[in-house]
């Protein structure tokens, strides 16, 4: 093979764009005759072909160093012009259109050119040519291959309907030369797959909000989303419509470049302009015959951006080029055409061409590259380039990396935070609940130099950590009461994740218990996440999207826009639910699950071909019929070198502790998500696969950092951090943390329907409660619908705000008649010792002395009534409570965790 | 059984077209209005104000650095009248005097003030005022149930089969969260208000509550009646809110040490806004219909149904964006609702026994609109989930009540139609007096400008300024989901 390794990179813009791989092996000389019988193969093209040439039938025209001559064979007409070629040499090209076979040269062919009758000149021959062709084939298209890695010459081929002509130049200075020179006259060959199509999507019609099929397609014109279907684009655009989409005969008046330059009334408006390069390719496409080339275009390998990675100042910007490499090692750079997006845009922006600006937020920004399916990341280190002196002592891996980070970009970390705080954060993130004042002063007079340690590893071992965790994972799992009946199957479900919790069952077998169960709910509570989620597609989408924190809902129906995933991983993925049987029970609405014996698959929705099981990413797994498909499921995903299923846990698990994932949104691991610190996330899943999944070992190593340690109060060098975790993150206590929390504070307690009273609100075994506490839902608990983190609320609102301050159910608890307020107020004990209480209870810490100060006296104000005349001390003492237990649980320091 | 709304089983519904879904069970009636209503004032807390993001607020502040300049359109409100179970159009705005006596009901047609269109006797007074508003006799949409037809309507979901929960959210909080995205509201009255709203069948979905109206519920006529949360009720409560807020801003002492943090500053904005809202007279006011004069009050209606509308009226008045009402309760008849099956109501005693109250109120709604200058920016919308089904059925009634004979006795009753029904439109700057669409001669289906679900919407939306073919908002999953799946604009419902 002669085509090179390092073809060189031309411009899109420029008409020789290489298409067509041509090589020319060595060796011994071949005969006419011998090209009869070939298999041709290229990277990812095999083909046979069958050309029997007759020497008959060249026809020599003239003799001397230029000879002339047809080539005719069947309904293929061939034309070649060119230097003799050196003996020893031959010619193949891949097979550039499907209505010609594969051609080849004997190695002695001298030139041939039987249609140019008219004046063949060596020294015109290109433009002569085009000429030729336009005139022999108005009808077709003229179809421009240039390869110019010939050893000794250049070919040129032209392909229009069943006539091919080939030029040999001497150089390829010349081809180059003299395409360039023609090229308004001539273009090169319009690809619809490489060429049409990206400019579509970089033109944005084929997005959802236009005319996507996947987003109804405006106006009836429906365009595969993305470009991911050429084929359906080439029947949406040339033969729907009545064809008058297009115009060959006058192409100028095609529909389709009318309304893309706003020519004629667009919706969309006018979204390419008549003077650019996106206009000429699509109006030469439509000049050449709007031909599809589905099966011959190269096809597009890979996508590289560069540079790939790079140290960017804050402020600093750089050009990214996206350099696209074709089945015929072709690189072209498409950056014209390349969709660039940046992940945060408040880190850094890119503009349509490709330049990134980083803003003020110092980290890791990534932007990523699109093209055809295909995704690339640029990934920038922001710097901000600050010393750092000093970091707090690094207690283990976690502390490691994340210091490490932090000195490279040159954020300060805040200090490691006081006791009080460390008990109060720590109580939130493991039990979901403030400390006891008991808890408080036993911890805060602890002289052990490990206290902290302790308090965390009491807190593991408490019946509230389950609870909390409980919590977490139901609502994800979708326990959900749609029927009153519902009840007993999600208490039961409910039990099963809280017990699995408080046992620390390792986190692979609780997902295999999940996943693989069968029986009935009563027998076998997680049955109940099938009576919740029925169909294989759902069922492969939350296992993807929960376990593996890979998000498949696009692959459903089309190509996944950010992702490798196509239709095909998703049905193989859903072939593995294929065999969940189902048989009715007593009960209304639960079925008994059970495994169909047979063959496992699933056909794709568009092919209708069915596919067999195939865990992402990897090949079809044979599995038996008398072997369930999910226990092999659960196999590859609790194997060690998986690719996400520890990843997606430890990720969502840092999330938790430290508000923002190392890939965010936790459940949208990709290559095109890039971690914050990627070394980090990698020792991490590490450290979670050696303990055997065991996901409180997984709390521990988190908690015990020093980094889940440090401040919430920003230095003045990182109060723009907001993804290395130079400061703990504050966070909104979430709604049942919340309720949980006055009623502490208030001493009083929320009654639920059916539950015992005295459940805690982070004890609810699913969403049905939302409906009986007004403030629960406003909070934002989730209605258990969706296995995405993201379904509960934890942005502040007015809402929440005029809930917090006026609803009836808080001002209750507050005045509540066996509440703290009253018992404080029937106390005797001094003034100052009353507003300690609260402030231990509700902050874990002690009031400073001016805060002490602004309390008791506001304790001590006289009240007076509507008519002016004073209250008496006790009622007056008794509002003034309310006021400051109100005043105290609108605070930001109450309603956050920090 | 002892609440006769479950207590209505439809064999009626195997009567539709296979194609329409039905026939999947018996049919409880729209349950909103059943169980969820009526129970006490405000339910859910505030949800609904909580319209301000904290993009909203951002752009808000640098909206108000350059100019405060909002283009009219933004401005544009809605008023949907909405009638639970669905109104009868054979037997209100779309007659068939000509059809046989199992079709046409007993009302006889009158005249309107538009020439040609008819009413039937049950619409006196909006007869009166036809010019004012444009009847769209075409509107169809493909499910049979209570459930599913509302979601057609509310929230553009396709689905023909009942589900528990809308799967979209409908075109109120859609509309209550786009606006918040593009402005902050400085208006201290939410944004999206309902007055015993239909509550079950729609909802945010993946939007999220904070986007749920700000819900009135209760008998405005009532001479208790009192909206929660507004305003509070007297000057010490006000103080006292005052003196609390003084002392909670010097003991919170950790916003100063964040003042960076986006989230905690988002959080002091809805403070201060929730005070405002608790303490202005001004939406005290807005919700006080007692400041209205007693003509009008009397010309809406002294009943609920007038004092629901009268109360939207006042409301959009004063800066609410979208606001829905629906005619439900003890005026409807004896279920509460206008799901007039034989085993429920006496479907033409049912019909008689709401007109009154009905043509009262709508006409006073649509008039009013007008003579205040509002029916450029305002569009009134009154329409139900469906229609009801041409022919008439006769049942045995399961209870007594009022518009209901004496449990099985035998009863005409009309069933669910979405194939064809009518909806009423007025204001928004659209021509009036105008009839759109036709249904054939039993009123079964339309036979000219069939008007799908996803167009009611994309009227709708394009009345408020959004385009509802481009835009799209993210599910759970992050992805773009259109807010309407397949619909265009009425054009002549366009203002």
């Amino acid at each position: 093979m002669q085509a090179s390794q390092e073809e060189p990179i031309v411009s899109k813009q420029g008409v020789c764009r290489p298409q067509l791989l041509v090589d020319v092996p060595r060796g011994p000389s071949s005969s006419l005759g011998m090209l009869g019988e070939r298999s041709a193969s290229t990277k990812g093209v095999n083909a046979r072909f069958n050309l029997e040439l007759r020497r008959s039938e060249l026809r020599p025209r003239r003799r001397g160093d230029e000879s002339e001559g047809t080539i005719q064979q069947c309904d293929c007409k061939i034309e070649v012009i060119g230097p003799r070629i050196q003996s020893g040499e031959s010619v193949r090209t891949s097979r550039p259109n499907s209505s010609l076979p594969w051609i080849a040269f004997p190695p002695d062919a001298t030139r041939f050119a039987g249609r140019l009758r008219e004046t063949p000149s060596p020294s015109n021959t290109y433009a002569m040519m085009v000429d030729q062709c336009r005139r022999h084939c108005t009808r077709s298209r003229p179809n421009w291959f240039f390869a110019n890695r010939f050893p000794a010459a250049s070919m040129l081929l032209c392909i229009i309907g069943c006539h091919l002509f080939v030029v040999f130049v001497p150089s390829p200075r010349v081809v180059s030369a003299c395409m360039n020179e023609d090229s308004s006259d001539a273009p090169r060959p319009i690809s619809l797959v490489n060429d049409v199509v990206p400019v579509l999507t970089k033109s944005g019609c084929n997005a959802g909000t236009c005319h996507a099929k996947a987003g109804n397609g405006q106006n009836g014109f429906q365009l595969s989303l993305l470009g991911f279907e050429p084929k359906e684009d080439f029947s949406h655009m040339v033969l729907e419509g009545r064809g008058r989409r297009l115009s060959l005969a006058a192409p100028e008046q095609s529909l389709l470049l009318l309304k893309a330059t706003g020519t004629v009334s667009h919706g969309g408006g006018a979204k390419i302009p008549v003077d650019s390069d996106r206009y000429r390719t699509l109006l030469e496409w439509i000049r050449q015959g709007a031909h599809d080339d589905m099966a011959t275009a190269p096809k597009l390998l890979s996508l590289e951006v560069h540079p790939n990675k790079g140290s960017l100042a804050v402020g600093g910007e750089q050009q990214l080029k996206a350099i696209a490499k074709y089945s015929n090692q072709t690189a072209i750079d498409v950056t014209p055409l390349a969709l660039f997006e940046s992940n945060d845009s408040a880190m850094a922006v890119v503009s349509e061409s490709g330049l990134v600006r980083i803003l003020d937020i110092p980290g890791k920004a990534s932007i990523m590259v699109r093209y055809q399916g295909n995704v690339a990341v640029f990934q920038a280190s922001v710097p901000q380039g600050t010393p750092v002196a000093l970091v707090p002592p690094s207690k283990n891996f976690v502390d490691d990396h994340v210091f490490e980070n932090l000195r490279e970009l040159g954020i300060p970390p805040s200090p490691v935070c006081d006791d009080s705080t460390f008990l109060r954060r720590v109580s939130l993130d493991i039990a979901g609940r403030l400390p006891s004042d008991n808890e408080l002063q036993a911890f805060l007079n602890d002289p052990s130099d490990h206290k902290r340690d302790d308090a965390m590893e009491r807190l593991l071992q408490s019946s509230e950590y389950a609870d909390f965790f409980a919590n977490k994972w139901t609502a994800m799992l979708k326990n959900r009461r749609d029927d009153a009946s519902d009840i007993t199957s999600n208490f039961a479900f409910y039990s099963w994740v809280r017990d699995s919790l408080l046992a620390n069952k390792p986190y692979d077998q609780m997902v295999r218990e999940l996943l693989a169960a069968t029986g009935t709910v009563i027998a076998n509570p997680p049955v109940a996440w099938y009576k919740r989620v029925k169909e294989p597609k759902q069922q492969l989408e939350d296992v993807a999207q929960l376990f593996l924190g890979v998000r498949m809902q696009c692959a459903q129906c089309h190509h996944h826009p950010f992702e490798r995933w196509s239709q095909d991983d998703y049905y193989s993925l859903a072939a593995f639910f294929s065999q969940v049987g189902r048989k009715p029970t007593a009960t209304r609405g639960e079925d008994m699950i059970f495994h169909k014996r047979g063959m496992a698959g699933a056909a794709n929705l568009k092919t209708g071909v069915t596919l067999r099981p195939a865990p992402l990413g990897e090949s079809t797994i044979a599995i038996a019929p008398d072997t369930d498909p999910r226990l092999k499921l659960a196999d590859w995903m609790a194997a060690p070198n998986n690719p996400f299923f520890a990843k997606a846990l430890v990720n969502r698990y840092w999330k938790h502790f430290f508000r923002r994932g190392l890939i965010e949104p936790e459940d949208d691991i990709r290559d095109s998500n890039p971690p914050s610190n990627p070394e980090l996330l990698a020792a991490l899943e590490k450290h979670f696969i050696e303990s055997h999944y065991d996901l409180k070992e997984l709390v521990r190593v988190l908690v015990r950092s020093n980094t889940y340690q440090l401040s919430s109060i920003p230095n003045e060098h990182n109060a723009r951090d907001e993804q290395n975790y130079s400061r703990y993150y504050p966070r909104r206590l979430q709604a049942e943390v919340l309720l949980d929390a006055i009623d502490d504070f208030a001493m009083t307690r929320t009654d639920f329907p059916n539950l015992p009273s005295g459940t805690r609100a982070i004890a609810l075994p699913d969403n049905s409660y939302n409906n009986a506490s007004p403030f629960l839902k406003v909070f934002g608990r989730p209605e258990n619908e969706s296995v995405c983190e993201c379904e509960r609320i934890q942005t502040s609102s007015l809402a929440q705000s005029l809930h917090l301050m006026n609803a009836g159910d808080v001002k209750g608890k507050l005045s509540n008649g066996n509440g703290r307020a009253e018992l404080l107020a029937k106390s005797d004990r001094p003034m100052q010792d009353r507003v300690v209480e609260l402030y231990r209870v509700a902050f874990s810490r002690q009031p400073s002395a001016e805060e002490l100060t602004t309390a008791v006296s506001y304790l001590n104000e006289p009240r007076f009534d509507a008519q002016g005349n004073p209250v008496d001390a006790g009622k007056s003492l008794r509002e003034n409570l309310h006021d400051l237990l109100w005043a105290l649980i609108n605070t930001k320091e109450f309603l956050f965790n920090h | 059984m002892s609440d006769p709304f479950y207590a209505s089983s439809c064999q009626h519904a195997q009567s539709l077209p296979s194609h329409l879904g039905a026939g999947n069970g018996p049919c409880c009636g729209p349950q909103a209005f059943g169980h969820a209503g009526r129970r006490g004032f405000l339910r859910m807390g505030l949800g609904g104000f909580a319209s301000l993001s904290l993009p909203g607020l951002f752009r808000l502040q640098s909206a108000l650095a350059s100019d405060g300049q909002k283009s009219p359109r933004e401005k544009t409100a809605i008023i949907m009248v909405w009638k639970p179970g669905g109104c009868s159009h054979i037997d209100t705005y779309d007659p068939k005097p000509d059809a046989t006596s199992e079709y046409r009901g007993p009302f006889s047609t009158i005249a309107t003030k538009v020439p040609g269109l008819q009413f039937t006797e049950l619409l006196p007074r909006q007869a009166a005022i036809a010019d004012k508003f444009t009847v769209l006799r075409s509107m169809r949409q493909t499910a049979p149930g209570h459930p599913a037809g509302s979601m057609q309507m509310l929230s553009g979901d396709p689905d023909t089969r009942d589900k528990p929960k809308p799967k979209y959210p409908d075109w109120m909080t859609v509309t209550n969260f786009l606006r918040s995205q593009q402005e902050a509201r400085t208006n201290p009255l939410p944004r999206y208000v309902g007055i015993n709203p239909p509550l079950e069948y729609n909802g945010p979905a993946y939007l999220g509550d904070m986007y749920s109206p700000f819900t009135v519920m209760g008998d405005p006529n009532a001479p208790n009646f009192s909206v929660p949360n507004i305003g509070l009720s007297d000057a010490s409560e006000v103080q006292r809110l005052d003196r609390r807020s003084g002392l909670r801003q010097k003991l919170d002492t950790l916003t100063r040490a964040f003042d960076r943090q986006g989230e905690l500053g988002a959080l002091d904005q809805f403070e201060q806004q929730a005070i405002s809202l608790l303490t202005s007279p001004a939406t005290k006011e807005a919700f006080d219909l007692t400041k209205e004069d007693d003509r009008t009050r009397d010309r809406y209606g002294r009943n609920a149904w007038g004092q629901q509308l009268l109360m939207a009226r006042r409301l959009v008045e004063a800066g609410v964006e979208v606001l829905t009402t629906s005619l439900s309760g003890q005026l409807c008849g004896r279920v509460g609702n206008w799901d007039d099956h034989a085993v429920n109501h006496h479907v033409f005693d049912a019909l008689r026994f709401r007109a009154a109250a009905y043509d009262q109120a709508v006409t006073a709604l649509i008039e009013d609109i007008y003579e205040r200058g509002l029916d450029k920016r305002v569009l009134v919308v009154v329409t139900g989930e469906f229609g009801r089904t041409p022919k008439i059925e006769y049942s045995p009634s399961t209870g007594e009540g009022n518009a209901s004979a004496p449990a099985g006795t035998i009863q005409p009753g009309r069933d669910h139609w979405p194939r064809a029904f009518s909806n009423v439109w007025a204001g928004g700057g659209i021509r009036t007096g105008q009839v759109i669409g036709a249904t054939d001669k039993r009123g079964e289906d339309p036979i000219e400008r069939t008007c799908s679900a996803g167009d009611f919407l994309a009227t709708i939306y394009h009345h408020l300024g959004i385009d509802a073919s481009t835009t799209f908002i993210k599910d759970f999953n992050g992805r773009p989901t259109p807010i309407v799946d397949h619909g265009k604009p009425i054009p002549e419902l366009i203002g």
